[in-house]
């Protein structure tokens, strides 16, 4: 992902806040497959809430119905 | 008086399907929680075929929404220089399982409730139809559901005569 100019300026604040909402779509996914593959990498839940900075129940509460099945090649298992 | 209640248990069952499709269509794109988008895509699907008319009348092909909605993602990205969206809003990895507990969805479905029930008509036993979801999405002002259907080239407007042409065709029968 590169960035390479400013955020959007504050004179187009639709523009600006539809991004954000794409931005939090993409961050959720990210965060869903990467805690999916730590759990199925063998990652407790504190492990993953340490990682997330937040807490256990908290990232349990959110995440653990959430999560895509992962397949994992024998290695990483 | 009977036929309005029986018109009133009939949009029952309409607000039931329309729900539950919506959040469907919410968890296939990884979301908990459906948006007007995905009552929109649910519309398009009720077997009234009111709103997919809706949008034939003005020439758009209802059928291009789902890529509307990945596409004006993509455009929002672009605005902050993320020139390709890696965004996968249905795909296998974004589908998320159906949530547990009562049914939630973001604010603007209650907005759409709210003027669904009080849509002009309800009082007098016309049926609630998919055309009244696209006209009540066409005239959001911001939000991914107007902004995906600018994304496909819709002027607003014209949408929203072209639901109230389809209602009164559809009253009319």
């Amino acid at each position: 992902m590169i960035i390479p100019h400013p955020l959007p300026a504050a004179d187009n604040p639709a523009e600006a806040l539809a991004a954000v909402v794409a931005l939090r779509l993409l961050a959720d996914q990210l965060e869903r497959n990467a805690v999916a593959h730590a759990i199925a990498q063998g990652w407790s839940w504190t492990q993953v809430a340490e990682a997330l900075g937040v807490s256990k129940q908290a990232a349990h509460k959110r995440l653990a119905g959430t999560l895509p099945p992962i397949d994992l090649p024998d290695q990483e298992r | 008086m009977l036929r309005r209640l029986t018109q009133r248990i009939s949009d029952m069952r309409t607000i039931k399907v329309l729900c539950t499709d919506a959040e469907k269509h919410a968890n296939a794109a990884g979301q908990t929680e459906p948006g007007l988008e995905h009552f929109v895509l649910a519309a398009l699907a009720l077997p009234d075929g009111s709103a997919r008319r809706a949008f034939e009348r003005i020439g758009a092909d209802p059928a291009q929404f789902t890529a509307a909605i990945a596409r004006q993602y993509a455009d929002a990205l672009n605005s902050i220089g993320i020139a390709a969206s890696p965004l996968d809003t249905q795909g296998d990895t974004a589908a998320i399982a159906p949530g547990k507990g009562p049914y939630q969805a973001k604010p603007a479905v209650q907005s759409l409730m709210q003027q669904l029930a009080s849509r002009p008509g309800s009082h007098a036993a016309e049926p609630l139809l998919g055309a009244h979801v696209i006209a009540v999405a066409a005239a959001a002002r911001f939000g991914v559901a107007p902004r995906a259907l600018k994304a496909m080239g819709i002027d607003l407007q014209a949408l929203i005569n072209a639901t109230q042409d389809e209602l009164r065709t559809a009253t009319a029968r």
